[in-house]
């Protein structure tokens, strides 16, 4: 069959570049790459056909720079562009200056990332569409006028603390605040305004009520331009900490058909209400009463999306490009559709972050030095580093993800359990230990008390660590005992055991001669002059 | 059974002028193949412990009706400890210890990472990465010998003024977007002297204590390095 087009252009980087390239290559077709100058020999770039450098490492300079990506797809003659996630994958005027380069934008149309993409838009369109919103504000605060902070504060009691100020260009918590009274706010809004404006050029905030205990519950959406719109599937994502999402697993644990029919209904009514085309997410809150509260919709590939398509039997990115190219959804994705409310398997995906769950997730970048990574039935992982990659701290921290496949929820987190045990990181500190304990922990594994702020009340790091410590000097010590005195293999007589290293006396009858003996002729050897 | 004496709690030789938070340190003379271990301040957090790690002593002279030898422990802390370690090659062991609850025969076993060990000259000692459970840890090994000078000399040099100059230093790299003090300002404890973006996250810095700023190392837009100099607080 004839690939959707001949040649695109990816702009991203790391593993989510990495697996649209994959994918393309897959279709027969030609992958470019962009890059920074941190990321001049990554995998994306040794992958890709062709590349483009974009600029300096700062993102601001390079893979934000609308101008000089278009300018690149251009000149490689490209023909399509795909965004990933996070960056620019999400602006519409990206897609505006793709689509006016005369390209296709591998994403839903600028004019659907605008009415969706924009948190305050989309919760106007899914009132339009008869989907319950989370209670707030529908327009942006008027964050630069303090003369209007009387109208924003009387708004904030009608939401009702705590609530939550939240980027209206936002994902991944950046630009929110929590905020538990009046006196907080005028606060909360500059801070998460400033930090909205570093992270997405757009400092609009608004104010939402904070649902809690809540699941993260999101639905997997493709359309076309008929405009017919289809759910993949849902997917749980409650597993976060600073609204940072740790793990994903799909189908959704514990909902019922009914459940999930009514789901889907409500995110494919708002797909269709924004004339999606293309693939996106419909986000939900799930209360402890059974309802779905929407919450955003993200018009791009999601960071998990494998779950999805592992559950689905469909490969989300090869769908995109086939409908970036006028296709209609196919056969393949409209049977997924089909299946989606009765699934038959279950995905699991962990985030692997460069973070040090001992302190507050804090970012550690550094060198890697050692990686080891799952293999075996069942296992994805999908990454675009190795061992002697320095993690650039200008970046996103995620450095590896890895999903596990299997019969249902049991079977996958036993296979999940295999898989990290198998998994070896070293130069970086990494969540590693944090997703260790997670599929140890009894709440988890019964998927009883999934909620959104279940990780701040499982896990603790130091009492994790200070195990791992204890353990880590004593092996450190004791091979280094064994090392110095010169023992066989550094290894310390074993309990119960002869003592072999105090050898002295005469050679063992099998004629081999103790090492201390020898070790003086092998030094008058070496000194000789040769 | 040897359990009665594996509880025994460790040997604690103390000086007379020790004081509260400082490691024990013998005054006898430490046996020579004893080695301190501890986290490296690479990847030390506050309350990592350090142990004394000393082979299993020579045997003592034996007479025929001993009987059978007992086993040789090594001594962790001075007290024999049911301890080992099997390597698998130069990166790979696996760590043996009695069980945490001193459950009859239980011993935990647990898989650890090596890495090659690096001499650190200012220090005189010896470091290495070890993995254990995805948690890096960064450990230093010295001889005992050596650390119980160290420590009396630090003892002997006095204590730390509490009226002195506190610098603030980044623990995390990234780029400096707001300097929110300027020199000579008072500030109080917990106040933002900084914000450092790092990985696309805004990072308050506070200052530790109240005082005047003294000194202010760098500038919006700056990038950071770990360890570099930022604030300092008189």
């Amino acid at each position: 069959m004839t690939p959707p087009f001949s040649r695109i252009l990816v702009a991203n980087r790391g593993e989510i570049a990495l697996r649209i390239i994959r994918a393309a290559h897959e279709l027969g077709m030609q992958a470019v790459a962009v890059y920074s100058d941190a990321d001049a020999t990554a995998a994306h770039v040794r992958a890709a056909d062709a590349a483009v450098r974009l600029g300096p490492a700062a993102p601001a300079e390079s893979y934000l720079r609308i101008d000089a990506v278009v300018a690149a797809a251009l000149a490689s003659g490209a023909e399509a562009v795909h965004p990933g996630y996070g960056f620019l994958s999400e602006r519409a005027a990206f897609a505006q200056a793709v689509v006016d380069a005369g390209l296709a934008f591998v994403g839903p149309s600028p004019a659907t990332i605008a009415a969706l993409g924009d948190k305050l838009a989309a919760r106007r369109t899914a009132r339009s569409a008869g989907v319950p919103h989370v209670p707030g504000t529908l327009e942006p605060a008027p964050v630069d006028r303090p003369d209007q902070l009387e109208a924003v504060l009387a708004a904030a009691e009608v939401v009702g603390f705590p609530l939550l100020v939240k980027a209206a260009a936002g994902g991944g918590g950046r630009g929110m605040r929590r905020v538990v009274s009046a006196d907080g706010l005028p606060a909360a809004l500059v801070a998460g305004s400033r930090e909205a404006v570093a992270a997405f050029g757009d400092g609009s905030v608004y104010l939402e009520r904070e649902i809690m205990p809540a699941r993260h519950v999101e639905v997997q959406l493709l359309g076309d331009a008929t405009g017919q719109v289809i759910a993949l599937g849902e997917r749980d994502c409650s597993t976060q900490r600073r609204h940072q999402k740790l793990i994903e697993e799909a189908p959704a644990p514990g909902l019922s058909e009914v459940e999930r029919r009514r789901l889907h209904a409500m995110a494919v009514r708002l797909g269709i209400a924004a004339g999606l085309q293309n693939a996106a997410t419909a986000e939900f809150l799930y209360d402890r009463d059974g309802s779905f509260w929407f919450l955003e919709v993200n018009t791009r590939l999601q960071v998990e999306h494998p779950v999805t398509e592992l559950v689905a039997g469909l490969d989300i990115v090869v769908e995109q490009f086939r409908l970036a190219s006028g296709a209609p959804l196919s056969r393949g994705a409209l049977a997924a559709a089909e299946r989606a409310a009765r699934p038959t398997t279950h995905a699991i995906e962990v985030r692997i972050s460069a973070e040090d769950p001992a302190r507050v997730f804090a970012p550690a970048p550094g060198r890697i030095t050692r990686w080891a990574m799952p293999a075996g039935p069942g296992v994805r992982v999908d990454t675009a580093v190795e061992a002697g990659d320095r993690i650039p701290a200008e970046y996103d921290p995620l450095i590896c993800k890895l999903i596990v496949h299997a019969g249902d929820r049991p079977a996958a987190l036993r296979r999940l359990r295999r898989a990290l045990a198998e998994t070896e990181i070293g130069g970086i500190q990494t969540t590693l230990p944090f997703h260790r304990a997670m599929v140890e922990e009894p709440d988890f594994v019964g998927a009883s008390g999934l909620s959104t702020t279940w990780v701040d009340a499982h896990w603790d790091g130091p009492v994790s660590r200070a195990r791992a410590v204890r353990v880590a000097i004593l092996a450190a010590g004791l091979a280094e005992l064994g090392e110095t005195a010169g023992g066989p293999g550094g290894t310390l007589p074993q309990t119960g055991q002869d003592d072999a290293r105090h050898e002295s006396g005469p050679p063992s009858r099998d004629g081999s001669v103790p090492a201390w003996r020898t070790a003086g002729r092998a030094f008058a050897v070496d000194r000789w002059p040769r | 059974m040897s359990g009665a004496r594996r509880q025994r709690p460790p040997t604690m030789i103390a000086g007379p002028t020790r004081e509260a938070g400082d490691p024990a340190v013998p005054d006898g003379p430490a046996d020579p193949a004893a080695v301190r271990v501890g986290v490296a301040a690479s990847s030390r957090q506050e309350g990592d412990p350090a142990i004394t790690l000393a082979p299993a002593p020579d045997p003592v002279t034996r007479l025929p009706q001993d009987g059978s030898p007992e086993p040789r422990l090594p001594l962790v802390d001075g007290v024999a400890t049911a301890v080992s370690l099997e390597r698998f090659g130069d990166s790979r062991a696996r760590l043996t210890e009695p069980a945490a609850d001193g459950a009859a025969g239980g011993a935990l076993r647990t898989d650890v990472l090596l890495g090659p060990v690096r001499i650190d000259r200012a220090r005189g000692t010896r470091v290495r990465e070890v993995v254990v459970d995805g948690w890096r840890i960064d450990v230093e090994v010295e001889f005992e010998r050596r650390a119980v000078l160290r420590e009396r000399a630090r003892r002997s040099a006095g204590t730390v003024s509490l009226g002195g100059p506190v610098e603030i230093r980044a623990i995390i790299p990234g780029r400096v977007v707001a300097v929110t003090v300027a020199v000579g300002d008072n500030v109080e404890a917990g106040q933002q002297v900084l914000v450092v973006e790092a990985m696309k996250m805004q990072n308050e810095l506070r200052a530790p204590r109240e005082g005047s700023v003294e000194r202010i190392g760098v500038a919006v837009g700056d990038t950071i390095e770990v360890g570099d100099l930022l604030v300092v607080i008189h």
